[in-house]
Parts: structure tokens; sequence; C-alpha cells
């Protein structure tokens, strides 16, 4: 009995190793292909519990998720001439693991293949565009072509490019030099130009300043002498009025007030004798 | 196999007595009969709790704040939601739990340098220098919050999926500013930027059916480079320089004005009295001559002559009277020496 159960728990361990040689699990994240003896066979393994023969065959997996070539950046000329230096990345997945594994086997091969394919596609490409074209407008358009000719190109690898995207384009550090030295010579003519706007709308102030004060004090004196004169002729008028009544006695009143004014102190008079004033002392 | 034989001693003192009678102890307590014991004695028990503890270990939770993916055998086979929930044990099914509500952050042109209150920052221009229209260059930083959108799409879809939303973001960043005018992104245009880059973002991201939701772009620091920097502030102070010269004009015609229309008022203040006096002192000076004018009409030659003799007699002891009579003085007015007179008065003074 000990030995016949020793015997079956032993038999029992031989089936379960041999049993676990012959199953396989492939992730979610993963696509595998079974190579017997060296050589590939036909048929892809998606996620699950897969079987295959102990010992002469093999399991190769593969990445199924998307995955990232980020190239180091290069200077690429474009068409007017300028150096720009592009750094970009490209989105790729294996799509047939078979051919895949037969043409570049593994990453780091199939990086070596992307990263010609795509730096050639994007020389040719931005090769016919001028720098503003680059960077402003047809950006987005552009890497849309590289993608489309690398991916055509990449098919054969088993791979399909996802996307081709520059991350970054920009000026080589001796061209940047100019581009700073222009926009500071553009920062300088706008601070300028600042400068003497305001001082052309400071001097429009205070002229028209001056100029609403000087005729606010010219209509200030034409309202005054109109003033003035309303108040000579009226007192004119009532003078005449009175004074008309009797000529002569106005003649007579104002005349001896006037003396009085005129003949201050010190004020040396010469008197005939004959004057009415005498009339008595003679 | 004899299992119900509970009397025998299954373990011919092989185990320490001390078990032997806890299990003893146990197996009575229960009312019902145990079906195990005999000749395998222990080894059913354990292998019966490992079972147990094996089929147990397929109870897990999900937190509120996750997102609940069964693999069998690798394969995702279905999600679940929070709460607890049961899935085959391993090796046949695993359970992830990715955090689908947490709020992840990703920095571009810097590096928060250890804690993020302390806010020690670390620069990285070859990120954050970047060409606008017009070949202009702006420094700029900013950061992409995201969080997970569809569970299974973002673990299984795109591998380094952090990585991915940096690239992904720093080509979408330098396409927006690509498009815009230095001077917009430096001021005006911020707002615009981000949504262009946020919504560019997305787009390439559901390209890849990352399963990644961007939930916003924001510019931290925007300036010129610092080759250039002064010039910009320069720039910034001419235009204060603008606004102050305006000012002071201002100012000016503010002190001005209100002082020539005081003045004015008072030159016109000054008029309307200058004629009203004149016009009241007329109409008093013509009073007087009226009322005057009729006393005198009632007796002209008197008042006439009082009013003379009262005039000389007011006058005259003030000055200085020389008296000619006309019967002798014809001949002698001419030698009086008037002139000496007066210069005699001039030198004593």
């Amino acid at each position: 009995m000990k030995l016949k159960g020793k015997i079956g728990v032993i038999a029992g361990l031989i089936v379960i190793f041999v049993v676990s040689l012959s199953l396989f699990t492939v992730d979610q994240t993963q696509q595998a292909i079974v190579i017997q003896l060296g050589k590939p066979l036909e048929g892809i393994y998606g996620p699950g519990l897969h079987f295959k023969v102990p010992f002469i065959q093999q399991v190769m997996t593969f990445e199924k998720r998307i995955l990232v070539y980020d190239a180091s950046p290069t200077e690429i000329l474009t068409k007017d001439k300028k150096n720009l230096v592009v750094d970009n990345y490209t989105k790729w997945a294996i799509t047939n693991p078979l051919r895949f594994y037969t043409t570049v086997r593994n990453e780091n091969g199939a990086q070596a293949r992307l990263d010609d394919i795509v730096y050639a596609g994007l020389r040719v490409e931005l090769g016919q565009h001028n720098l503003s074209d680059i960077v402003s407008e047809t950006r987005d358009a552009l890497m849309m072509k590289v993608t489309e000719k690398s991916a055509k190109r990449a098919e054969d690898y088993g791979i399909r490019v996802v996307d081709v995207r520059i991350k970054r384009a920009d000026l080589p550090e001796q061209n940047e030099k100019h581009v700073f030295g222009r926009m500071k010579a553009e920062r300088e003519r706008q601070a300028k130009q600042y400068r003497s706007e305001g001082e052309e709308e400071s001097k429009k102030i205070t002229a028209k300043a001056d100029m609403e004060r000087t005729i606010i004090l010219a209509e200030a004196y034409k309202i005054s002498e109109k003033l003035k004169g309303e108040g000579d002729a009226k007192s004119i008028k009532i003078y005449a009025e009175a004074y008309k009544k009797d000529i002569e006695f106005y003649g007579f009143i104002r005349s001896l007030e006037a003396y009085g004014k005129a003949l201050k102190k010190d004020t040396k008079l010469v008197i005939n004798l004959n004057a009415p004033f005498f009339k008595y002392m003679n | 196999m004899g299992w119900q034989d509970n009397d025998k001693n299954p373990w011919g003192g092989q185990k320490p007595p001390d078990l032997k009678e806890a299990i003893e102890k146990i197996k009575k307590s229960i009312p019902f009969k145990i079906p195990f014991g005999g000749k395998y004695g222990l080894v059913p028990i354990i292998v019966v709790v490992l079972l147990i503890l094996w089929l147990a270990s397929g109870i897990y939770f999900v937190a509120p704040d996750e997102a609940g993916v069964v693999k069998r055998f690798g394969e995702a086979v279905r999600s679940t939601t929070p709460g607890p929930h049961y899935h085959i044990p391993v090796p046949v099914e695993t359970v992830m739990k990715p955090k689908v509500t947490q709020v992840r952050r990703i920095e571009i042109g810097f590096r928060t340098i250890g804690d993020r209150q302390l806010g020690r920052l670390r620069a990285v221009t070859n990120e954050s220098l970047m060409l606008t229209k017009a070949e202009n260059i702006v420094n700029l930083t900013f950061i992409v919050q995201y969080k997970i959108k569809d569970a299974i799409a973002y673990l299984f879809n795109v591998k380094n999926q952090d990585k991915t939303v940096k690239d992904a973001a720093e080509a979408a960043m330098r396409e927006t500013v690509g498009e815009s005018e230095i001077d917009d992104i430096l001021t005006t245009g911020k707002f615009k930027v981000q949504q262009d880059t946020k919504a560019i973002l997305q787009k390439i991201l559901d390209g890849y059916n990352a399963g990644i939701h961007i939930v916003a772009v924001q510019l931290q620091d925007v300036h010129p480079p610092a080759q250039v920097m002064a010039a910009f502030k320069d720039v910034a102070s001419a235009k204060e320089d603008k606004a102050k010269m305006v000012n002071d004009a201002y100012g000016y015609r503010n002190e001005i004005l209100p002082k020539a229309k005081g003045k004015s008022a008072q030159i016109t203040n000054d008029a309307v009295a200058y004629k009203e006096s004149k016009i009241i002192s007329a109409e008093g000076d013509a009073s007087r001559f009226m009322q005057i004018l009729a006393e005198y009409r009632t007796a002209r030659e008197v008042t006439k002559k009082r009013l003379y003799i009262e005039m000389m007699e007011k006058v005259l002891p003030g000055v200085d009277k020389v008296i000619v009579d006309d019967k002798i003085g014809k001949n002698m007015l001419p030698h009086l020496s008037l002139g000496r007179e007066l210069d005699k008065k001039i030198n004593t003074k």
C-alpha cells in the first residue's frame, strides 16, 4: 500500500511535469509563435492557454502592444537650406510575429530597420518643405505622409508603423544665435516705438490742455469786457439822463466838486481880487 | 479506506501526542463524523485545508478608485467594478487593479526635485525651448494631467504609457506653438495654446487606442529665452514708460485746466462786479443830482451862491494863494518870481 502510494505520487508528478511542459500561456500583451527544432511553424498564438509538443517545440513570445522607437535627434536640411534638428519618435507594433522573427529576429533588430526607414522618409519629406512650413503649417500633414511611407516599407518585416511624429524640431545652436539676435532687434524696435508713442501722446495731451486753457481765459476776457462795456454804457445813460435835465447846473456843481479835488495843499493859486469870492473885499 | 474507523490509532506514535490529542478534541467537538483519518492521517486534512485556502485566494476586492481586470491564462476575459469579487485562483486566473480615478502628472520642460510642495525645480531646456511662428523661440514649461479612460485599453494596448503621453504631449505642444505668434503665447494666447494642445494630444493618444483621458494641459512658465530676456523686459518697461508719459500729460492737463477755469470765473465775476458797481454808483450819482437839482430849482441864485462860497471856503485854506488886485497888479504880475519860489521849495524838501 505504501509502495503503491509512492509510485502513484511519483507517476502523478511526472504527468504534471510533462503536461506543464506541453502547456503554455500567452499574456494579453503578447503574441507567440512556436518553433520546432529551430524552424518556425505557421500559426500565431493569441492570449490564453495553448498546447505544444514538449522538448522539440519552443515558444517565442513577442509584444502585441504598441511600442515606441525614440530616435536620437538628427540634423536635416530643409528646402530653403536651413538646418533643423529633428527629434522624432515612431510608434510601431508587431503585426506578423512569424515574418518579424524571420526578418529582424527581435525588437532591437526592428529598431535598426525602423531607424533607416523613418530617417530616410523624414529626410526626403522635410527636404521638400521650407522651414516655416515644417514648423508651422504642414507639420501634421507631413508627419502623416512619412507615417504612410514608412508603414508601407515596414510591412515586409511584419511591422505596422502606427505613427511617426516629430517631437522636437529646433534650430541648431549656431542658428539659434541668429534668431536671438533678430528677436532682440525686433524687441528693441518695439521698445523704441512705445517710448516715442508715449512722447507723441503726451505732447498731444499737454498741447491740447494748453490750448484749452488759452481759450478758457480768452473766453473769460471776452465775457468780462462785454460786461464792463454794459456797465459803462448803462452808467453813461443814467448820468446823461439825469444831467441833461439841467446842463448848466450840472456844469456848475460838477466844477465845484472838481475844484475841491484839484486844489490840494501846496497848490499855487493866483486869484484875481475881482473874483466873485472877493466881491465884498473891494 | 476505512475513514470511519476513528478508534484506531492512525499515527503509530509518529506524530507528537499533543497534536494527536488536539485533533481528537476537534473531532469530538464536531457533532458529525469527519471523513478523515484512517491510514493517511493528517495528509488529507492538510490537502483539504490547502484546497480551501487556494480556492479562497480567488476572493479579491476592487477599491473604489480601481477597476478590476481578470485574465485567464493571460487572456483578458472580464472587467469588474469596485466591490468584492471572485476569480478562479492562480494560475488559472489573475486580476489586475489599475487605479482609474487617480490623476497622473507629467512635467515637461522641468522636473520637480524632491517634495513637490517645496517646489525646487530643475529646468530641462532642450524640452522647453521651442520654435514659434515666424521663427522665434520661446521658453515654455507645462504639465499634463491624465487618467485612465479604459482600463483594458490602458493595460494592454500601449507599452510604456507614461513615455507615450510625454512624447505625444511634446509633439502636440510644439505643433501648437509652431502655429502661434510668440506675442500671443506670452500674453493672451495661453488658454488657447492649452486647449489646442490638449485636443491634439487626445487625438494622438486615441489614435494609439491608449485608453487615456487627458484631464488638462497646463502651461507653467512661459517666457522668452534667457538670451533675449532683457530685450523683452525692456519692451515691457517701454510700455510702462509710455503709460507713465501719458499719465503725466493727463496730470498736467488736470492741473492747469481747473486753474484756468477758476481764473476765468474770477475774471467774469470781477467784470460783473465792475458792471454792477458802475451802474449802481451812476444811479446813486444821478439820484443825488436830481435831488439837488430839485431844491436848486426852487431857489436858484441863493443856492448857487451858497454852494460856491462854501466850496471856496473849503478849498482855499489849504492852497498856497497869491491874490492879485487888478488895478495894481496889471503891471506887477510879470515880475512875480513864481519860479524861484518853487525852486526854493523843492530844494528845502
